[in-house]
């Protein structure tokens, strides 16, 4: 047999049912945005990751390469989201590679939907799907079930409401490119000091026709970490002691043996 | 329309008692308003635009209106996962048809594909969970998360509409509603049905019921878009909330 | 032939150097050898013919049928090998019947044409299999009513539908010709077996093409072209099975069906008073050769 074993479900579920308290899922915190401006895509997302109430990595990475001009934005499950955006990296290049022509965004969006759909929401990604392409500008979420949407400016993750409300108050059509960086960024700043799951600095990945697409690692770092005004080091004898016993380097001599090799150690031994 | 849904749940002799903490946070949510019509020259799908993940609106602009075919579409409630599946299925199916075959599929094609993949796939489809709130018990029901109307226009049989409500049987319908906020306009619909309207009637009657659908129903929301299929082949309309519905009208 | 010898006819799927399957040819020849089938297609509806050469004086009159019912609107005659025919048929029905479970309707004669030329065609390709030693002639009626999902509840509004297109034709006649190479095309009339080329000299007197012919008289043609594709083997007594397929309006409401015994009994006697005045007229004119010889 192939497949997910749901034995360890049923299992839970009956011990539930006892009254004993089942495992608890783990809840990843995440704010990831993207928006679409009169010449390209902006993407962007915050830089932590949490293992239940523990910030697991203060600067880690979550936006995801698939393609020169197609990058993904990931929120749920880290390891579903980066092992997903790498199968169908993978698959859009032999794709690309098969027909001789660059890779869509609307390519790269089926193909993340029909896996995911396929795993019936087990493989917990949600991702917003961006890039360029020669029919233009894509801009996608994708949700674990399988459900994609296609709109202007996309929000995601436990961030997703902060940062929509950002979107929602000061979005405008016919954004530049500044603009658009400035908006999205905006939009990640709303979930890092408004939402517990999200943290940390600003990635930025902005794709645009003809132009090498820019990936703005920690483009902001709203929580570097200040110089502490105090530390806890103790001046030197603040600890008192009764006695004192020095010991030189020539004391050491007598409790070991030393031997000299003969011969020029880097000839190497070799077999007549 | 369901973004996505899970559920958790503690078995006991009445069902499933429902982790309220779990629904607040909410993940399950039916919402949507949907409907299809004959008229005098063809047929006109309507739905509200509104995608929820439990109260979270997800996307306040959805298209619901789903193209599978030159002029067969359909209305799309229930998992918007699932009824994506299922439409991109279909429309996979039809296209291989109307190349097999040299010529365009019937209505009555894409209702039966429709059908086959609601019926046959009705145990696979999630279940949603309908809340008695007083009590706190939730009621399993197995659901084919995808609730269809399918409406098309062929020279031959002129317009048609038909509906697969959740076992998945198929309806042949003068008309049809669906979704959570069809509920409350079950009245409207019967008091203002005529048939053989006008394209401007028609137009104007399923402007009115979704409105109302919409002004009743908390989970339906956002524009009104319709589709109107024709000899003509297929024009789109659009209706905001800002001028209560009544505009812009036809889109390209 | 100049094949034989040359080792390119022993093997399905092996070419001859000029591009020939010797195979499917062989198997052309065991249907040129097979009782003739005809096929008319008229304005309102279509009939199958086959004569049936009696090998037995043991076998029941009216049993051992040629001509199958595929579905309900559907028939089809073979000519050739009797059981390549029978498993022919046997793929055409769950063919229609697959098309019936996916679409939830009739399959259009067109299409089984299509998917039964397909299959055909399958068996020239492995040297594992042989083609074939059947052409089969195909006869249905696509319905020209609004058809209806099988299974559906409901018939939509009840002034109907609106929008329809007037005067737009849809359904009607098929008839289509499946050789063992796989090739098939649609016909006004067809025919194969032995007596093929007298019956396509027939049929093309019939000038089908106009549509004036009806159904009734069809069904008369049919049976003449039968007995007069059997004259060149006179010698072997033969049994005359019809069937057809009329428009809604007609006598089998676009079922296929046996042509009745009195309509069948009919259209033998006439085609045997056709024959025998033909007869008559050659006996004249040899006489009165014979007399200007005097």
């Amino acid at each position: 047999m192939t497949g997910f074993d749901f034995s360890n479900y049923n299992r839970n579920a009956a011990l539930q049912a006892k009254g004993a308290p089942g495992p608890k899922a783990t809840s990843t915190g995440t704010t990831i945005v993207g928006c679409i401006y009169d010449n390209g895509v902006v993407i962007a997302a915050d830089t932590r990751a949490t293992s239940g109430p523990i910030v697991a990595d203060k600067n880690c990475e979550k936006l995801h390469y698939i393609a020169p001009k197609i990058w993904c934005a990931g929120a749920g499950t880290a390891a579903d989201t980066e092992f997903t955006t790498a199968l169908i990296s993978s698959n859009i290049e032999l794709h690309s590679l098969s027909t001789g022509r660059p890779p869509r965004v609307i390519t790269c969006m089926t193909m993340l939907k029909q896996h995911l759909f396929r795993y019936q929401g087990h493989i917990g990604a949600y991702l917003v799907v961006a890039g360029v392409d020669p029919t233009g500008t894509g801009l996608y979420t994708v949700h674990a079930h399988g459900s994609t949407d296609k709109l202007p400016y996309v929000t995601m993750g436990s961030g997703s409401l902060a940062a929509m409300s950002v979107f929602e108050s000061t979005w405008k059509p016919n954004l530049n490119k500044d603009e658009a960086i400035a908006l999205a960024s905006e939009a990640i700043k709303a979930g890092i000091f408004n939402d517990l799951g999200s943290g940390s600095n600003v990635d930025v990945c902005v794709i645009e026709k003809d132009k090498p697409t820019q990936l703005l690692r920690n483009y902001i770092r709203p929580n570097e970490r200040g110089q502490k005004e105090r530390d806890y080091r103790f001046a030197k004898g603040t600890t008192a002691y009764l006695n004192e016993k020095v010991f030189s380097k020539e004391d050491l001599r007598k409790y070991v043996t030393v031997e000299e090799i003969s011969g020029d150690p880097n000839l190497m031994e070799v077999d007549p | 329309m369901v973004a996505s849904h899970g559920l958790t749940g503690m078995l006991g002799e009445d069902g499933i008692h429902v982790d309220m903490n779990h629904l607040k946070s909410g993940e399950v949510n039916l919402g949507t308003s949907i409907m299809a019509i004959n008229f005098k020259d063809g047929v006109i799908l309507g739905a509200d635009s509104r995608t929820t993940t439990g109260a979270y609106i997800a996307n306040r602009v959805t298209d619901k209106l789903t193209q599978v075919h030159d002029t067969i579409w359909c209305c799309r409630s229930g998992s918007a996962a699932d009824t994506q599946a299922v439409a991109d299925i279909v429309s996979y199916h039809l296209n291989m048809y109307s190349i097999v075959n040299n010529e365009a599929p019937s209505t009555q094609v894409a209702g039966a594909l429709f059908q086959e993949l609601c019926y046959e796939n009705k145990d696979m489809l999630r279940l949603v969970l309908f809340v008695n709130w007083y009590t706190g018990i939730g009621h399993l029901i197995y659901r084919c998360s995808a609730g269809i109307i399918i409406a098309g226009y062929d020279p031959r049989h002129g317009g048609q509409v038909y509906s697969i409500p959740l076992g998945g049987s198929l309806h042949k319908q003068a008309y049809s509603i669906g979704g959570s906020g069809s509920t409350y306009i079950y009245g409207y619909c019967d008091a203002n049905w005529r048939e053989n309207m006008t394209e401007e009637e028609g137009i104007q009657f399923v402007r009115g019921a979704l409105r109302e659908a919409i002004k009743w129903d908390g989970s339906s929301g956002g524009v009104i878009r319709l589709v109107v299929l024709t000899a003509k082949g297929a024009q789109r309309h659009l209706y905001l909330p800002d001028t209560d519905y009544t505009g812009p009208g036809a889109t390209y | 032939m100049t094949s034989i010898g040359t080792g390119y006819d022993l093997s399905n799927s092996v070419f001859s150097p000029d591009g020939r399957n010797f195979q499917v040819e062989y198997a052309v020849k065991a249907v040129e050898n097979g009782g003739t089938a005809v096929g008319i297609r008229c304005k309102d509806g279509v009939v199958l013919a086959v004569e049936k050469i009696i090998t037995s004086k043991l076998l029941k009159p009216g049993a051992n049928r040629r001509i199958s019912t595929v579905d309900r609107h559907v028939g089809i005659v073979s000519a050739g090998l009797a059981p390549d025919g029978r498993h022919f048929v046997s793929r055409a029905r769950d063919e229609a019947s697959s098309w019936r479970s996916v679409y939830k309707g009739p399959i259009p004669i067109s299409a089984l044409a299509n998917r039964l030329g397909s299959y055909v065609q399958a068996y020239t390709l492995y040297s594992s299999v042989r083609p074939f030693g059947v052409t089969s002639i195909l006869g249905g009626w696509d319905s020209e009513a609004e058809l209806a999902v099988d299974g559906q509840v409901g018939s939509g509004p009840q002034s109907g539908a609106g929008g329809k297109v007037k005067g737009a034709k849809s359904g009607g006649p098929g008839l289509y010709m499946i050789e063992p190479s796989g090739l098939y095309w649609g016909y006004y009339g067809a025919a194969t077996g032995k007596g093929r080329q007298a019956a396509k000299a027939e049929l093309e007197k019939l000038d089908l093409a106009s549509e004036k012919l009806s159904l009734h008289d069809a069904v008369k043609e049919a049976a003449r072209i039968i007995y007069v594709a059997h004259e060149d083997n006179k010698d072997k007594e033969f049994e005359l099975e019809m069937s057809w397929i009329s428009s809604l309006e007609g006598p089998t409401k676009g079922r296929h069906e046996e042509v009745p015994k009195e309509l069948l009994e009919e259209a033998e006697r006439a085609a045997r008073r056709a024959l025998e005045g033909d007869d008559e007229d050659e006996e004249e004119g040899a006489k009165g050769n014979e007399q200007m010889e005097e």
